[in-house]
């Protein structure tokens, strides 16, 4: 008993670190450009699809995972400009915006692709022997990625000098334009990058999961808890709630249900925005 | 003619051709369509209470779909177990929706912003989750059905649902009074305080307004008005089921009171009115309608972000009045600002 409860601790562990870099997108758009953005699960489930898809037209699951998220920061660029810009001083608006979004990705998706749930064959076979059960390799390799890029991350915000300018942007965008910061490009790359990140997270995920046009309305209400809980435009804050989340509901889901497991992450969120509504961490970072 | 006299003609053509719709329309041989007139009157009472927060006092709940469902399984559950009347049931399925609105709201209207958000949609995500899995009182997925009981009965006369013209009607009363009750509420004291909250929180608690209380007590409203609107549509269907519980028939309703225009009373009839009468005659050609929807939605939002009510209101404006005043154009309906 002892050793299934760490195991689904550990599968909570992986899930929680994919998670994390999709909520991490999600966090940044939030954070510089005040956008509630709905359609962010389905930029997730776009990730899942186009990984299936493109693993499977190429026979690569490795060239899935170097053109996907590229074809994330295209598109992110494009909706940035069509749909977020014009309404962006809106916040309440965007939701609206973005919730046409989500209904037009989804439906686009089960126009091409299909309705019919998939799963995907895992990139790398066999499993070891952990805690007294037989685990996925591909499951370990895929939290490893997922670190790697979360890492990745943050090093390009911290060192690098776009990662700068967006910090910059996120913490005074008019000092920023007066300093010469390209404020408008530098919000435009923001959204593209957090949707390039959300389909990064689906294409690590897609072998994981199942790929569905609908996977995105489940994974929406996990990432807003990990960014609410993390605080907002608190990025680590964001990635901590998020494995934590992950693998409380995974220890929890040993005990009870898978369902009684979500709600009692739901209320723990309840909670935790009534009590602290500034995030778990408010002031321990910045 | 001024403006209030193009006003209230526009709402008698309006009352007019509502209460005409069971004979014009079969006479035109669109009997299909009566029921769907009835379905956009159900549906905008949801928009409606998405309104009466955003609208008035600037808080988008995004869960509306709770208190919904709470009016729905009122009316399915009170009439399985107890076999109870027409209006009973349709009193315990708003109360049930009353008090579920005053508990999540004690504590979610302590927050505002994007935090009101996203704290109605985890409040009905929990209830969402909790009624599918409590598939022998709610029927999960599949639902409960029931037979609805006569609305009326005269001395041996009953007024049953069954007649598609008698359940118009029905319908058109109660939703009409619900508007009619709106309009008094938001036209007394009490909604004045709610537009006050609205322009500046801060300044309305200087003057004496409980802003908590006077929150509260909206979103309370707000949420008995979601709960007629899910008990007439379980008694239109004569069912209850927890699938409309889930966020997207909240987000849905914050499309239509947006779409119709937020802060406009009769906004959500047009905003449901519309979208509901676009998916009827396009989803029958194409089956991926749901696109358009979605373009619709975007466009509205960009190009007449005061809605369609709002926009109409302009145009009297500008036909009927050499400088408008009041309504600027270019403002939104409903704006949310973010906590000094």
């Amino acid at each position: 008993m002892n050793e299934l409860v760490l195991a689904l601790a550990v599968n909570g562990l992986v899930w929680g670190l994919i998670v994390a870099l999709i909520a991490l997108g999600l966090s940044i758009i939030f954070g510089l450009l005040d956008v509630i953005n709905v359609a962010h699960g389905d930029f997730f489930m776009l990730g899942t699809v186009g990984g299936l898809v493109v693993a499977t037209s190429t026979g690569s699951f490795w060239i899935a995972l170097a053109i996907v998220p590229l074809i994330g920061l295209i598109l992110g660029a494009v909706i940035e400009r069509l749909v977020i810009r014009p309404t962006l001083r809106q916040a309440s608006l965007t939701i609206v915006t973005t919730f046409g979004l989500s209904m037009i990705i989804q439906e686009v998706v089960r126009a091409t692709y299909g309705a019919q749930p998939r799963r995907m064959a895992a990139p790398i076979d066999g499993t070891i022997p952990l805690f007294g059960i037989n685990y996925e390799i591909y499951r370990i390799a895929a939290a490893a990625f997922a670190a790697l890029f979360l890492i990745a991350f943050f090093l390009f915000l911290n060192r690098t000098k776009l990662g700068t300018w967006i910090r910059a942007v996120r913490h005074d965008p008019e000092t920023a334009t007066s300093l010469g910061i390209p404020v408008t490009l530098v919000t435009a790359f923001t959204f593209a990058l957090g949707t390039a990140m959300a389909l990064l997270g689906g294409v690590i995920a897609a072998p994981i999961t199942t790929v569905d046009f609908r996977s995105g309305v489940d994974i929406l209400p996990v990432c807003f808890m990990a960014v609410i809980i993390g605080g907002l435009g608190n990025l680590q804050g964001t990635v901590a709630a998020a494995i934590m989340l992950a693998v409380l509901e995974g220890v929890v889901t040993s005990f009870v249900d898978p369902t009684t497991a979500r709600i009692a992450s739901l209320v723990i969120m309840s909670v935790a925005l009534l009590v602290r509504p500034h995030g778990l961490f408010a002031g321990a970072t910045r | 003619m001024t403006v209030s006299h193009a006003r209230v003609l526009g709402l008698t053509v309006l009352v007019l051709a509502l209460i005409a719709v069971p004979y014009a329309l079969p006479a035109l041989g669109a009997n299909f369509w009566v029921n769907i007139i009835a379905e956009i009157l159900i549906w905008s009472l949801l928009a409606a209470s998405v309104n009466l927060l955003l609208g008035y006092l600037g808080l988008l709940s995004f869960g509306q779909s709770l208190y919904f469902g709470f009016g729905m399984y009122g009316v399915a559950l009170s009439i399985n177990a107890w076999d109870v009347g027409f209006w009973s049931a349709l009193a315990i399925g708003m109360a049930a929706a009353s008090v579920m609105a005053l508990i999540a709201g004690v504590l979610a209207v302590r927050l505002t912003w994007h935090y009101f958000a996203i704290i109605t949609v985890v409040f009905s995500l929990i209830f969402y989750f909790a009624a599918m899995s409590m598939k022998w009182l709610t029927g999960g997925d599949d639902g409960v059905s029931f037979t609805p009981p006569p609305v009326m009965n005269l001395g041996g006369y009953k007024l049953l649902l069954t007649d598609p013209t008698a359940q118009y009607y029905v319908i058109l009363g109660i939703v009409a009074g619900c508007f009619a009750l709106m309009a008094l509420i938001v036209n007394s004291p009490l909604g004045l305080s709610f537009k006050a909250i609205r322009e500046n929180d801060r300044r309305a608690a200087l003057i004496g307004i409980n802003v908590y209380r006077t929150r509260l007590i909206a979103f309370v409203l707000a949420g008995a008005l979601a709960g007629v609107s899910g008990a007439l549509f379980a008694f239109f269907g004569r069912y209850a089921s927890a699938s409309y519980m889930f966020y997207h028939v909240s987000g849905e309703a914050v499309v239509w009171a947006i779409v119709g225009g937020a802060s406009s009373l009769l906004g959500p009839l047009f905003g449901a009115g519309a979208l509901i009468i676009f998916r009827e005659l396009v989803s029958n050609a194409w089956e991926h309608y749901l696109i358009a929807v979605g373009v619709i939605t975007i466009l509205v939002v960009m190009f007449a972000p005061r809605g369609i009510a709002g926009s109409w209101n302009d145009l009297l404006h500008k036909a009927f009045m050499r400088r408008s005043q009041g309504a600027d154009p270019n403002k939104p309906a409903a704006v949310i600002e973010e906590p000094r």
